[in-house]
């Protein structure tokens, strides 16, 4: 590039996203602020917040399955004092599905893409803000009022939402559920749905237009591209879930009669499965919004603290591109028990272990990109890599429920709980806490402690998978899913002491996550000061001051290189160190003319 | 791989034209997810159809005809109004920009009255919500629709103001198009409702 042709882009980027003069009020600074890092700082709060909401639901149901039918210490006495403090058959149904809605749409979701997309898309691309930072803004403000009325779910009368997380008709419909706790709850799943639209079409928009000059799709961070096809996946199928909603709301408010069928329908009443239809369509492609950034920031991750270019970067991005597109084709897996016909069991089978190909091309790379490097075992590192162990045991026993014929066993079983934990809850939720700490210093402009970091890694990453893994085993050995209380019945007798074991470790997971809560808030006021890139890192978003000014970089970066561009030999010779930025320009190299090795011959 | 792009070169263009751009990419997505999600309502309509032996179901009315029919082709021409306004904006006719977008609010509000009209005598000829899957879609979806012709209704009456204190004009009439691309987009969307659920 010439420096005419420089000046000229500089000019021309420039324009684009001029730098605005820093919020002054404590309205828009901290309440309606248009500045992408804060607006992640909000979801980031909001999420944790449910988390643990959701993880306190999870500890009662766990109590419930190790001792049924005793007063729930504790929480007992503050929730449930009507009942003694005992877990009744109807609030143990509520527990249950508040905790997977909650955890899904309201802690997962806004920690991994509402916080990481908008801190790190634009920081890692290179821009200002997001493409709309006033729908950005709304699309907060949509989401905390939708997390308002899951509040106003849980004060309802007859309680909170009680048909499970997949709020299945006939028993999600005002037959089955007549509070209006799960009305709030249907109501709060389409407003969050309207929210996830909002940012996904802010997030694409972003990264078709705001990439830096340079900043070619094959260069951008495997974080962003998680970002961009969970985006994509969002706003394709999250109208699929909203016009389930809908419908639903329009049954339970009108007295419609979409999802009504048999006696209550007089006059040709509607369809019960057709709800599971709409469900599956959007509720497939939703576990790989949940699980797509998380490949993303565990792929990046990987190589940085390798100290090595990921492996075959293309192949991963394919790879991840591919089961983007398989994903919309695949649900029918989720209805193979409802008298599907089997021709098209037969084919829901094959398009799912096929799905499994690329997944295994990513999980290869991962493992390539570690094998013989430099692995510094940093708090993040620690996460990411126990997210590859998770994910994979996840996947493997997706295999399992996948093909018909297990299926039908396994079908509505324990197992079927611990797969989708290991999957949606251990990997997303192991991948959040690694992108939070390796994000933190950037985010906070602290360090958080690193040997409080470490005692929590242990207390999730053994934990998690102890927890999940009783679930497989007592699912494994048949144990239904949901029982309010399973040791009821004869044969799951023998299965209450690994039920009660499964619980203890639950317990202690839970515990440990406070280390957390303490280590996330103490730091933010009391930790070591970061310094601007304290990992060593070649991506845009350690190239700027921690935390960012608001405008988050002096000029827009022109970038010359891949994301992992680490231990070059030629590069670690004339700089001293193994990493180099993305738009470090080195003497004697001609930009642009850059070749990376992940990028190879372009 | 674009030799100029990866050198970090970038084709000229105004800024405000980039900007624009980049707006009408943002709408473009959300028209296609919207498109998804009134995608999703027509499929369910078609399982419901057909789970029916007869359609449409024993003991309902007969839908009317000529109502909905009326309602297309009012649609049809609040589009052709809106597309004449942004062709007027584009050449900085003042007078007929405010001309099409007033006769694009009349049509609209026409087009929710007479959707009342239908309701309505509807629901008189004895179709009540509870009564099956009938009601449930043609109530359901085309009152879901008609929310969509409130949104755009209410779009036009922020799009007036502005024409007429002239901060929408020849050189800034982007809000204008967006519009338009929303208010065809709920006129497709009406075609496919009058042709899936009034014709066959």
């Amino acid at each position: 590039m010439t420096a005419q042709e420089a000046a000229f882009n500089r000019q021309t980027i420039e324009a684009l996203q001029p730098i605005h003069s820093p919020p002054t009020t404590f309205w828009s600074k901290y309440m309606w602020s248009l500045d992408h890092k804060v607006i992640a700082k909000q979801y980031l709060w909001a999420g944790l917040l449910f988390l643990l909401i959701g993880g306190t639901l999870a500890m009662m149901i766990r109590w419930q399955w190790a001792f049924p039918g005793r007063p729930v210490p504790l929480l007992g006495p503050i929730f449930l004092r009507s009942s003694g403090g005992v877990v009744g058959p109807a609030v143990y149904m509520q527990l249950f599905t508040m905790h997977g809605l909650i955890m899904i749409f309201f802690a997962i979701t806004p920690i991994l893409i509402g916080a990481f997309g908008n801190f790190c898309i634009p920081l890692l691309i290179g821009a200002r803000d997001m493409a709309f930072p006033w729908l950005n803004a709304l699309s907060f403000w949509v989401f905390a009022f939708s997390q308002l009325l899951v509040i106003g779910s849980f004060l309802g009368d007859l309680g909170a939402a009680g048909a499970g997380w997949t709020t299945y008709p006939p028993l999600s419909t005002a037959i089955g559920t007549p509070g209006t706790g799960q009305t709030l709850m249907v109501a709060a799943i389409f407003t969050t749905g309207v929210a996830s639209i909002m940012g996904g079409i802010n997030y694409i928009t972003t990264v078709i237009r705001l990439r830096a000059p340079g900043m070619t799709y094959m260069r951008m961070p495997l974080t962003v591209w998680g970002q961009f096809l969970t985006a994509i996946l969002n706003v394709l199928f999250v109208p699929v879930l909203g016009s389930a909603a809908l419908l639903l709301l329009m049954d339970r408010v009108f007295g419609t009669q979409f999802f009504i069928a048999g006696a209550a329908a007089v006059k040709g009443g509607g369809d019960p499965i057709l709800f599971q239809h709409l469900f599956w369509i959007f509720g497939h492609p939703e576990v790989y919004i949940l699980i797509l950034p998380a490949w993303g920031i565990v792929a990046d991750l990987l190589a940085f603290f390798s100290r090595k270019p990921a492996n075959w970067y293309k192949g991963t991005v394919h790879a991840m591109s591919a089961v983007t597109i398989l994903s919309a084709v695949v649900y029918g897996h989720h209805m193979f028990q409802t008298g599907m016909n089997p021709l098209l069991g037969e084919g829901f089978t094959t398009l799912t272990l096929i799905i499994s190909v690329p997944a295994e091309v990513l999980f290869l790379n991962w493992l390539r990109t570690i094998y013989k490097g430099s692995i510094r075992l940093t708090v993040p590192m620690l996460f990411a890599l126990s997210m590859v162990f998770v994910f994979g045991l996840g996947g493997l026993t997706g295999l399992y429920l996948g093909a018909n014929a297990p299926d039908i066993y396994l079908h509505d079983t324990m197992f079927v709980v611990g797969h989708f934990h290991f999957t949606m809850a251990a990997a997303s939720f192991l991948a959040s806490l690694a992108g939070i700490y390796y994000w933190y210093p950037k985010m906070f402009g602290r360090n958080m402690n690193q040997t409080l970091g470490k005692i929590h890694f242990w207390f999730s990453s053994v934990g998690i998978t102890l927890v999940f893994g009783g679930q497989l085993l007592v699912g494994y050995a048949g144990q239904n899913r949901r029982l309010w209380n399973p040791f009821a019945y004869e044969v799951f007798k023998p299965l209450q002491p690994l039920n009660r074991w499964t619980s203890y470790f639950a317990f202690v997971l839970f515990t440990g996550q406070l280390i957390f809560v303490w280590n996330f808030i103490y730091s933010m006021a009391r930790g070591r000061k970061a310094e601007a890139n304290p990992w060593s890192v070649g991506t845009l978003e350690w190239s700027i001051p921690s935390p960012p000014p608001v405008h988050n970089f002096d000029a827009i970066p022109v970038v010359v290189r891949g994301p992992h561009e680490l231990s070059n030999p030629e590069l670690e010779k004339k700089l001293g160190r193994d990493w180099v930025g993305q738009a470090e320009v080195v003497a004697g190299e001609e930009p642009g003319a850059v070749r990376t090795a992940a990028q190879g011959a372009t | 791989m674009n030799v100029a792009a990866a050198r970090g070169v970038i084709p000229y263009r105004p800024a405000a034209a980039r900007g624009e751009d980049t707006a009408w990419l943002g709408m473009a997505i959300f028209l296609g997810s919207w498109a998804m999600m009134f995608a999703s309502l027509f499929f369910a309509y078609g399982v419901l159809r057909l789970r029916q032996p007869v359609w449409p179901p024993q003991g309902t009315p007969q839908l009317p005809e000529l109502l909905p029919l009326v309602n297309t082709l009012v649609l049809a021409a609040n589009s052709f109004a809106l597309q004449r306004a942004l062709v007027a904006a584009r050449g900085g006719e003042k007078a007929r920009v405010v001309s099409g977008l007033v006769q694009a609010t009349v049509l609209g509000i026409l087009f929710v009255g007479l959707q009342v009209v239908l309701w309505t005598s509807l629901f008189r000829s004895g179709l009540a919500f509870e009564d099956g899957s009938l009601a449930a879609v043609v109530y359901g979806l085309t009152g879901f629709h008609a929310l969509h012709v409130l949104v755009g209704l209410l779009g036009l009456a922020l799009l007036l103001p502005a024409v007429l204190r002239g901060t929408l004009n020849a050189a800034r009439n982007n809000r204008l198009r967006l519009w338009v691309m929303y208010w065809h987009f709920v006129g497709v969307v009406w075609l496919a409702m009058y042709l899936l659920i009034f014709v066959v």
